[in-house]
């Protein structure tokens, strides 16, 4: 490890800049991802526990993990597996729809954490931002020209990807749109049947009624 | 996690360079666009932070998709804890601070509703944040091969990079539309949920109030009959 882990040390220390949150120990945070089908997504964390001592969030927690679960869009569970302080997790969409990604601490040691608050470092990456085109490059021995041009296929390929799960999406839409239409139409008619019936109904029976008791 | 940066294999040499020299790029440099889509339950409050350099560009935008009235209050503070933005009981929100050096943090707010959780969407565009472009783009000098024609290269890289831009706008363009359309889709299917309950609920009240008011008229009836004789 050596040098290069405390060059990245450093730099995690000098802070990255993304978007963080806090956590508190049993609790689960999810996010939804809504995604075309047969598309990667990367997730990176970081966590930093609060020292109560020192008032300072700590720059790496070793021995703490969290728990990932994502589900696809039946529920079904896609990946559900548990990771260090640091952790980088990926899967593939093979439906397009809403993919629920949650996290949580397996913290067991509760005198660890007590008051505690996990400080998470969060970064999704969806569709051709998950490619690392560093690692691409050195493997096809790419050009400038030729990685740029890769770079611009992806992106397009992933544009056209979410336009054909559009079109599903509005197609659904508009059938439930439809339908709703259908049914207010059809409940309204019936209503207004039922209504005549009973009044029919009411007046035959009251009548008969009154005649059989000799009121009338 | 990063593991195969580190195996010594010669195969692996040239990526090895890379990250001793760029740490960034083996640790994770988070994209300068984001968005999250999350629930929040009901009667709670979930914020987050957001690190920025001095002279950047913060632009927030949210949306709420699901959940009874479809809003929500937003709160946006510095990192002096000054208040910046203060929303209550919107339905999307667009937002564009020039930043501080310090931790930004918003806050959306559901503890006005007590029954409703909201679905919320929200991103992110970073704007100027200066050394994290020029990271980004280092990895351009670690490519294998030269172009030929330099001349015309220029031109070529010129355009493709103007290109490469606006797919990134188209793109989140495309963002946008599926968060509205999510939420209209979502608006429809609790709209068709509730047409068909309170249809089956006033055929039940309409089939029961006939029927008491039949066998109450029947009943003063036959009472009066008993008292008779």
């Amino acid at each position: 490890m050596g040098r290069p882990a405390l060059l990245l040390l450093a730099l995690c220390a000098a802070g990255a800049r993304g978007l963080y949150f806090h956590i508190g120990e049993t609790e689960k945070r999810c996010f939804i991802e809504e995604i075309p089908d047969e598309t990667m997504v990367i997730g990176n964390y970081r966590t930093q526990m609060w020292d109560k001592q020192k008032e300072v969030f700590l720059p790496s927690t070793p021995g703490l993990g969290m728990h990932v679960e994502v589900k696809d869009p039946e529920g079904k569970v896609v990946l559900s597996r548990q990771y260090g302080s640091d952790g980088r997790f990926t899967f593939t969409s093979h439906t397009p729809g809403d993919h629920q990604i949650c996290l949580h601490s397996n913290s067991t040691r509760m005198a660890l954490f007590a008051g505690g608050r996990l400080r998470v470092h969060l970064d999704i990456q969806v569709g051709e931002h998950a490619n690392n085109y560093p690692e691409i490059a050195a493997k096809d021995k790419l050009t400038e020209l030729q990685l740029r041009a890769r770079q611009l296929l992806d992106q397009v390929e992933q544009i056209q990807k979410e336009q054909d799960y559009q079109r599903y999406r509005e197609e659904r839409f508009r059938l439930t749109s439809e339908s709703t239409n259908q049914r207010v139409l059809w409940w309204s008619i019936a209503q207004t049947v039922i209504l005549i019936l009973t009044g029919i109904w009411q007046m035959r029976h009251l009548k008969s009624f009154f005649e059989a008791k000799k009121l009338v | 996690m990063g593991d195969k940066i580190w195996l010594p294999c010669p195969a692996f040499l040239l990526a090895t360079l890379f990250s001793v020299l760029l740490p960034g790029a083996a640790a994770f440099t988070p994209s300068l666009d984001s968005d999250f889509t999350f629930t929040l339950p009901a009667g709670q409050k979930e914020c987050f932070y957001q690190p920025m350099p001095l002279k950047a560009s913060l632009e927030i935008e949210y949306q709420v998709l699901d959940g009874a009235g479809l809003d929500i209050d937003f709160h946006l503070a510095s990192p002096e804890g000054r208040t910046l933005v203060f929303e209550q009981r919107k339905s999307d929100g667009v937002h564009t601070v020039e930043t501080e050096d310090g931790d930004y943090m918003f806050c959306f707010d559901n503890t006005f509703s007590t029954i409703s959780e909201k679905v919320i969407f929200f991103e992110l565009i970073l704007d100027n944040m200066g050394e994290q472009e020029q990271e980004q783009e280092d990895w351009k000098k670690y490519i294998t091969g030269t172009d030929m024609l330099d001349m015309k290269l220029e031109d070529i890289l010129e355009s493709i990079n103007s290109i490469k831009a606006r797919l990134s706008k188209s793109g989140h363009i495309q963002t946008l539309l599926r968060a509205f359309e999510a939420r209209d889709r979502n608006i429809q299917e609790s709209n068709f949920d509730r047409v068909n309950f309170w249809s089956m609920v006033n055929l039940v009240v309409m089939v029961v109030v006939s029927a008491i008011q039949v066998y109450m008229l029947k009943s003063l009836f036959e009472d009066k009959r008993k008292s008779r004789t």
